[in-house]
């Protein structure tokens, strides 16, 4: 797929790089491969559907940008470690175990659509003196700049600042330090409090910076207008991807290898959606992750153009929400 | 015409659009500022996600909302949920009410019931009538049949007459020792020379009556169908002039304290007075086509009513008129047409004052016409709207 077209796809992009700065990097750091990096968490719920939105892009962007000649190294990073920080050592087992599962979900993606993507898990660099030195490198320089400290603070939810002060803010240098010497990183809108301070840090080292590409928010399934309205928060921010029970909306989320196809297609069916662009649309989000998934099994290189189809008024609210509910179970449920 | 008179009539017709075009620039942000400054959302959001439209938020009219969120669910599911609109019986009603009633049936239709509280006691105490029989008589021989003749579905609506629902005086009592007078006095000025929104400094004609009235009556009045003879707590709305907030602000301060659901509120703009000089009001006939005007009487007040237009035709054709301002495209978008036409063709040029009041003649007679013959009818039916449930659970 072109990466101009990748890279332009409604609804499926929230923020990304120009492709000029694509190139740029390319070319500041050749002969080494571009670093593309998408990481989450997890918690006990299963995986969602929606990580794969992550896996898949990741993946068809790497592509895209083979295409034109530059080198990529994509990876998945599996944060079991930071999954475990906020669980207590009675379910720390437990929590490295489902980072398996995590890490398992990953390489079967990989085997049944072909992406490619390398695994790494956070527990096999963060306790190493190289990972280590680079955290303390980043806690010195984020303790010497008040301003930073600030932006450090507001990459935690405000419900957690106390325990994580407790803490350090360990988890957010941890965060930092993973991702700082990152190319592109690939994630959710909300992730730009971290990339931000890599970035702010990164500048003043004089390195290179990481670039973030965002992609739209995820938002949860069966949900009538009147709870998006009522929660303006969810309508800007959406809910943790990767996590299915995020908001305790797990009943609202697919979760591949688990979730019934007859359950599915009701949620699709009781989903709000909506004409109007500026508004969540749950079932087209679920759509475009169909979409990857059939581009790659067939090896596609064609652009997506659900969307367009959607707003451009070829496919009716109720033909997008039979063809998803066909789609999710063909492309996608049917392989795991 | 003369070459001077041309002149003259040009620099006049330049001058007046000016002065309308200034007058639009000092309104425009009126609304939007009473938003910032309330801390209200716009009504936006909410047009964006619900299904059915609403003309009257599609022409700003409805603009702003206060916590809607909590009724969102009850208007999705079809649970119960309700809406409360008094109305002063101080004299028949006019258009401007209509816009009013046209908002509740719009809600009726969407699943509310409406209850309709006709506050002839507040009309008594605040010197709007002079007796409370007068009030009364007001009631029931204008205000009731026309509501009734707009459409309402009886099952759905709830009328009372204060003074005729004396269970309301309980229930009054009952909230009565949620509020302190501090509070009372601090949101109506009580004692207090007081500015209301764009009227002159004015003095509170207190006495006890309208202490009570507005301290205690008004909250049961707009709690009432969420007490257990109504079927208990449930989602409300108040739709209410910006000026109104203040009964909204003390309603959600009672609910709460009386463990009932604090109630939402829409916004409603003012219609503009057909003679230019503020709102459309009934202490000012000829501000307003009543719903018992006359034909010939309500023709004579459009040809007559101040309008966005030019005294020049040829200028008007030029440059357009301030269709913003002007009481005429008001009355004709916010009673009988949805289309943006309206406006485009004022501001084109392509419809002058005459040809748009012609038109909106017609509308508003044959609109007058209608009601007018649907009134003897409402009057039998009263008794089907009138709300008479005993309440009991104020001794709770």
């Amino acid at each position: 797929m072109k990466i101009e077209r990748l890279l332009s796809t409604p609804k499926l992009i929230q923020a990304t790089p120009s492709i000029d700065q694509f190139f740029e990097r390319s070319a500041l750091i050749s002969p080494k491969p571009m670093k593309i990096f998408y990481g989450e968490t997890y918690d006990d719920k299963g995986n969602t559907i929606d990580s794969m939105k992550y896996y898949l892009f990741v993946s068809l962007l790497a592509d895209a940008l083979k295409e034109k000649g530059v080198k990529v190294d994509s990876s998945i990073l599996i944060a079991d470690s930071a999954a475990c920080r906020n669980v207590g050592p009675e379910n720390e087992k437990l929590y490295m175990s489902l980072g398996n599962s995590r890490c398992d979900f990953v390489h079967r993606v990989n085997e049944t659509y072909g992406t490619k993507l390398n695994v790494t898990r956070m527990s096999e660099y963060i306790n190493s003196p190289e990972f280590i030195q680079k955290r303390a490198g980043v806690i010195e320089v984020c303790n010497n700049d008040p301003n930073l400290m600030i932006a450090v603070e507001k990459t935690v939810p405000e419900s957690k600042i106390d325990i994580e002060r407790n803490k350090g803010f360990l988890y957010s240098f941890d965060e930092i330090a993973s991702i700082i010497d990152l190319d592109i990183k690939v994630g959710p809108p909300r992730e730009d409090l971290y990339d931000n301070v890599a970035r702010i840090i990164a500048k003043q080292r004089g390195d290179k910076g990481i670039m973030s590409l965002f992609l739209s928010p995820t938002f949860p399934l069966g949900m009538g207008w009147a709870y998006f309205f009522a929660n303006e928060g969810i309508e800007d921010h959406g809910i943790t991807a990767y996590k299915a029970g995020s908001k305790r909306l797990q009943r609202n989320r697919i979760i591949v290898g688990t979730s019934n196809p007859d359950y599915i297609n009701d949620l699709i069916n009781t989903s709000f959606i909506s004409k109007n662009p500026d508004l969540p649309n749950p079932v087209l989000d679920i759509g475009i992750i169909c979409e990857m998934a059939r581009k790659k099994l067939n090896n596609d290189q064609s652009p997506l153009t659900l969307a367009e189809e959607f707003y451009q008024g070829d496919i009716s609210c109720d033909q997008l929400k039979t063809k998803v509910a066909f789609d999710v179970n063909e492309f996608i449920l049917s392989k795991f | 015409m003369a070459e001077t008179d041309r002149s003259e009539l040009r620099k006049a017709a330049e001058q007046s659009f000016i002065e309308k075009k200034q007058i639009l620039a000092d309104q425009i942000n009126y609304y939007p500022n009473k938003i910032k400054e309330k801390g209200f959302k716009t009504i936006n959001r909410f047009r964006d996600y619900y299904p059915e439209s609403n003309r009257l938020m599609d022409l700003g009219v409805v603009f702003a909302q206060e916590d809607l969120e909590s009724v969102a669910e009850a208007m999705q599911d079809k649970t119960p949920w309700a809406v409360v609109s008094g109305l002063n019986p101080s004299g028949p009603l006019h258009f401007g009410h209509k816009i009013i009633f046209d908002n509740l049936l719009w809600l009726q239709k969407q699943g509310a019931d409406i209850y309709i509280p006709i506050t002839n006691d507040e009309t008594y105490v605040v010197d709007k009538a002079k007796s409370l029989g007068e009030s009364r008589r007001i009631a029931y021989e204008e205000v009731i049949p026309s509501i009734i003749a707009m459409g309402f579905d009886p099952k759905k609506t709830h009328i009372f007459v204060d003074s005729d629902y004396p269970q309301i005086y309980n229930l009054a009592m009952k909230f009565s020792k949620h509020l302190s007078n501090n509070k009372i006095n601090g949101v109506f000025g009580f004692g207090n020379k007081r500015k209301e929104d764009g009227d002159d400094l004015k003095e509170e004609k207190e006495n006890p009556g309208t202490y009570f009235y507005r301290g205690a009556i008004q909250q049961a009045q707009i709690l009432l169908p969420q007490i257990k003879e109504f079927g208990g707590p449930k989602p409300t709305i108040i739709p209410v002039g910006i000026d109104q907030y203040p009964y909204i602000l003390l309603a959600r301060d009672v609910a709460e304290k009386a463990k009932l659901i604090p109630p939402a509120a829409l916004f409603l703009t003012f219609a503009d007075g057909l003679d230019g000089k503020g709102k459309m009001s009934a202490s000012r006939r000829e501000s307003a086509i009543f719903l018992n005007d006359e034909p010939q009487v309500a023709a004579k007040k459009i040809k007559t009513a101040y309008t966005g237009g030019s005294v020049s035709a040829e200028f008007q054709r030029e440059h357009g008129g301030v269709p913003e301002i002007c009481p005429i495209y008001q009355l004709r978008t916010y009673n009988f047409e949805k289309d943006k036409h309206v406006a485009e063709d004022c501001k084109n040029g392509q419809i002058l004052c005459g040809d748009c009041k012609r038109i909106t003649i017609e509308q508003v007679i044959d609109f007058l016409v209608e009601h007018q013959a649907k009134l003897p009818e409402a009057r039998d039916r009263i008794n089907e709207f009138l709300l008479t449930t005993p309440i009991t659970s104020h001794l709770d």
